[in-house]
Order: C-alpha cells, then sequence, then structure tokens
C-alpha cells in the first residue's frame, strides 16, 4: 500500500537517512525503534512530505515517483492520505478539542458542519473524552491532548496513521491511557508507523519491528524475532541496554 | 498662584471638539496600518527576495528618527510636492490628511515589528499539524497561526495605540485642529497656560485609560484559549491606586 524505496535525507552535509526501504501493507503495525539520533523522526518527516527529501521514491495512493520529482498536487494526495500524530501534540492551541478535529474535515475535506462534528464525536469517543469536547488545549492534561491528537488523525480515515513517539512527552502516570488507544486502533485493523521507545508496544501490538542506527534499517521482522534471536549485534546490544533500564 | 477654574471650563468646553479630530487620527493610522504591517510582517519572516529590504530599511528608518522630524519633513514636502502636480488645490487640503499620512507611515513601521514577532512566538508544530490534516499553508496561516498571533500581540497593539493618541498631540504642528491646538489656541488668546494644558492633560488621560479598558476587554475575550490566568491578575481598574495595599494581618 506505501513503499519506501532508497529514501536519503542530508541536513547541511550531514547523511541522516543514507537509502531506507519500507514496505506497509494495509493493517499493519510496524514499530521503529532504535538508538536516538538514528533518524528515526527524520524518516517520518520526509515519508510524510512536511520535510523533502533529497532522494528516493514513493509508492502511494496513485503515486508511483522519485520523491523530488512530486508535484504540489501529489504532496497534497500524499498528506490527505496520511495522518500524524506528533510528539508534543500540535493540537491547534486556538480551537476546542472537538474544533481540532472538524477543522481538517471542514476546510480540508469540505465535510458539511453538521457532518464534520458527527464524525468529530465518533472518533472523541473512540478516545474516550467526548465530554471534553469542548475544552481548550490549555485544558487538558498531556494524555488527554494526545488521545485528541490521535482522534483528529483517525476522524479523517487515512490510509495510514504515523506516530512519532507518542508517548514520551507524557507523564509516565499518563502513558497507559494513550497506549491503551493505539492498542484499540490496531486491533481494529488501522495501519499504523509508530516510532516509540515503549518496547511492549514494540513487542505485544505489532506485527513488524524495524530496527534503525545511524541512517540505515539495521533489521526489521517479527517482534519475536526481533525481541528474542536479533542476528544483528547492534540490534542485541540496543535490547539489551533498554531493557536494562526498564 | 491660583487656577482660574472658569477658563478651564471653558477650555475643556472648546477642547472637546478636538477629540473626534485625535481620535479620527488614531483610527484612520490603526486601520491602515494593521493589514499592511502584517502583510509587511510576512515579507520579513519569509525572506521575500528585494521587498524584505524595502521592508527592513523603512523601518529602521521610521524608528530611527523623531516622529517630529517625521511630521515636519511630510508636512514641508508633500505640500509643495502636491502643488506641482495639482496645483494651487494643494494648499487648500485639509491639513488633517498629512497627518494621517504620517501617523499610518509611524504605526506600519511599529506594528510590522509587533506581528513580526507575535507570528514567530507560535510553535511552527501548529503549521505542521494543519499540513498534516490536509490543510493547505494559507488556510493553516489564516485560521491556525494569525489568530493565535494575533492574541499575543494585543498588549503590544494597545501600547502602539497608545502611543499613537499620544503622539496626535504633535499634529497641532501641521495646523491640525486636534485638542492639543484648540487648547494652545484658546491659551495663548488669554494667557492662561497652565490650565489649558491642565485640560490638555486630562483629555489624553481619559483617553488612554479607555483605550486600556478595550484593549483589557479584548484581551479577555480573546484569550479564552489560554490557560487560566490567575484570577488576581486582572485590570487595574483605577489609573491611581487609591486605597493601600492591604498588609498581611494575623488573625489572632
Ligand atoms: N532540522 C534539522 N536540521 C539539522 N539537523 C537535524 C534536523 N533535524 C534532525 N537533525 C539531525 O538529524 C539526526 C537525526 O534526528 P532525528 O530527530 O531524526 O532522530 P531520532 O531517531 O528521531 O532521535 P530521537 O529518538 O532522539 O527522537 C540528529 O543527529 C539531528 O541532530
Ligand atoms: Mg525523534
Amino acid at each position: 500500500m506505501l513503499t519506501i524505496e532508497g529514501l536519503k535525507k542530508s541536513y547541511a552535509g550531514n547523511d541522516i537517512l543514507k537509502g531506507i526501504s519500507i514496505d506497509v501493507n494495509k493493517g499493519d503495525v510496524i514499530s521503529i525503534i532504535g538508538p536516538s539520533g538514528s533518524g528515526k523522526t527524520t524518516l517520518l518527516r520526509t515519508m510524510t512530505t512536511l520535510e523533502e527529501a533529497d532522494g528516493g521514491h514513493i509508492t502511494f495512493s496513485g503515486i508511483d515517483k522519485d520523491f523530488e520529482k512530486l508535484t504540489g498536487k501529489e504532496v497534497n494526495t500524499i498528506r490527505r492520505n496520511v495522518g500524524f500524530v506528533f510528539q508534543n501534540y500540535n493540537l491547534f492551541n486556538n480551537k476546542t478539542a472537538l474544533q481540532n478535529i472538524t477543522e481538517g474535515l471542514i476546510v480540508a475535506r469540505k465535510v458539511k458542519k453538521s457532518e464534520a462534528e458527527k464524525i468529530a464525536l465518533k472518533a472523541l469517543e473512540r478516545v474516550g473524552l467526548t465530554d471534553r469536547k469542548n475544552h481548550y488545549p490549555s485544558q487538558l492534561s498531556g494524555g488527554q491532548q494526545q488521545r485528541v491528537g490521535i482522534a483528529r488523525a483517525i476522524a479523517l480515515n487515512p490510509e495510514v496513521i504515523f506516530f512519532d513517539e507518542p508517548t514520551s512527552a507524557l507523564d509516565p502516570e499518563l502513558v497507559g491511557e494513550v497506549l491503551k488507544v493505539m492498542q484499540d486502533l490496531a486491533s481494529s485493523g488501522t495501519t499504523m508507523v509508530v516510532v516509540t521507545h515503549q518496547m511492549s508496544f514494540a513487542r505485544d501490538v505489532s506485527n513488524r519491528v524495524i530496527f534503525m542506527a545511524d541512517g540505515h534499517i539495521v533489521e526489521q521482522g517479527a517482534p519475536k524475532a526481533i525481541f528474542e534471536k536479533p542476528s544483528e549485534q547492534r540490534t542485541k546490544k540496543f535490547l539489551t541496554d533498554i531493557l536494562a533500564n526498564v | 498662584m491660583s487656577l482660574n477654574t472658569d477658563f478651564m471650563v471653558k477650555v475643556a468646553q472648546t477642547a472637546i471638539q478636538g477629540v473626534p479630530v485625535t481620535l479620527q487620527i488614531v483610527l484612520v493610522a490603526l486601520v491602515i496600518s494593521f493589514p499592511i504591517g502584517i502583510l509587511f510582517a510576512l515579507i520579513r519572516i519569509y525572506r521575500v527576495k528585494v521587498l524584505q529590504r524595502v521592508v527592513q530599511f523603512y523601518v529602521s528608518l521610521v524608528r530611527g528618527t523623531p516622529i517630529i522630524a517625521q511630521i515636519l519633513i511630510v508636512y514641508s514636502a508633500l505640500p509643495s510636492l502636491l502643488n506641482m502636480i495639482i496645483g494651487r488645490a494643494a494648499f487648500a487640503i485639509n491639513p488633517i490628511y498629512y497627518a494621517y499620512i504620517v501617523f499610518t507611515l509611524n504605526a506600519i513601521a511599529t506594528l510590522t515589528e509587533v506581528f513580526r514577532s507575535a507570528l514567530q512566538t507560535v510553535d511552527k508544530g501548529q503549521m505542521e499539524a494543519g499540513l498534516m490534516v490536509g490543510m493547505q499553508p494559507r488556510q493553516t496561516f489564516w485560521r491556525i497561526i494569525l489568530p493565535q498571533a494575533l492574541i499575543s500581540a494585543l498588549p503590544n497593539i494597545a501600547n502602539t495605540t497608545l502611543y499613537l493618541i499620544k503622539n496626535s498631540s504633535l499634529a497641532f504642528i501641521m495646523s491640525v485642529k486636534d485638542i492639543t491646538a484648540i487648547a494652545k489656541t484658546e491659551a495663548a488668546f488669554n494667557y492662561n497656560f497652565l490650565e489649558a494644558y491642565l485640560v490638555v492633560w486630562v483629555y489624553y488621560l481619559i483617553i488612554c485609560y479607555a483605550a486600556e479598558v478595550v484593549f483589557y476587554l479584548l484581551e479577555r475575550y480573546f484569550s479564552k484559549y489560554r490557560r487560566p490566568i490567575k484570577k488576581t491578575s486582572g485590570f487595574n481598574w483605577l489609573p491611581f491606586r487609591i486605597k493601600q495595599p492591604k498588609l498581611e494581618r494575623k488573625q489572632s
């Protein structure tokens, strides 16, 4: 459904992504793990056109092209068919929880306001925040804000939703409520690509784990294989280190 | 020394005719400079070729010169310039138009800087979130970024307005009949300068106070989405503190 080949990105001469290829199938829940600075955020941002790639090919929703050759219209198509959940939520500060969700529906999708509100309420219900619909982001806890962020993404019914460390800005006691929502999404068949430091999520919820280091995909496979018998030394070391800290 | 209160009442009655003039200058300057200020701020933020240089030069030109010099230049250059174009009719132009020009040009420079810093306080994640729900950059700017920037700019817009009100008193130099000009004429006529200037002083105080109240209410209304501000930090309704601040008193 979404295929990326040879994706490259550098900042000021520093190669951050050194040719990444990823295949996302419908219903996949892919966890991307790896040390800090390995390029995980950059990968999600280039794949979703938030950042311009320096090279690589994308096949997605009728587009089959090199990144550099994408037209404005094709960039729009990509943006319209992906959802993005940000590490620091990025809710629209001047909009209520409900308006955060209806905004994209009304403005970008041209859905009627009453219809958009119906969809938004359904999305809020899925993340358990119906009673907070008229709250502004500043009046919500971090966990609630992130759940609105997720509701905003699912309301648009994108083909795939990208999550960039959705729980790492949260106080530990709020991580659970967000993970629970993500787990529900996964089991309802939503296609998800999740950058995460939550090894429990990678192991128990996703169907594929990608280990990234230094701008490369070092290894990928079923969670069982990666966590129990990683074939690369770097994967082994990363997992031992991170699991030792849990 | 005693104040001639009868004269003060008389000046107050005459000078009040200058109040609409003062307000007109301020409002015209604000209304015109507002959109232009936003446009100029955007030119600077997005570093639009050539134009950004022009804006930058313009802003430093205005900010680096005293307003009195700007008034004198506009007032001595414009009429003779117009005279060359439209002939003698140039000297029949109501001088208030020159005041509009000077104060608008001045406010544009101030507001450009106000909007530039306000727009930069809006997190870039807001734009990215807009793009990721499929909105165009333009739509995200109008619906998400600009409203937030304007609200955070309100205190500085209030400041700009107060300066405008006070600076507009210099319009008398261009023989505009505003509050100051009328009071000055009365004063010179009757040799009661202090009384006349006290009246001027009170009028500006009232106008500025009213402007402050308006901006406080605007800010309170539009900031509803922000984290509730501490209740105690409301508006200081009295221009002077009459009551002494309460000292903590031990209950015993
Ligand atoms: N806008 C930028 N300009 C310059 N360098 C950047 C930029 N964004 C990222 N980098 C660099 O790219 C590298 C990869 O960053 P990235 O944020 O993708 O890592 P990450 O894997 O997401 O790390 P973390 O786990 O800490 O979030 C880092 O060395 C970072 O300094
Ligand atoms: Mg990251």
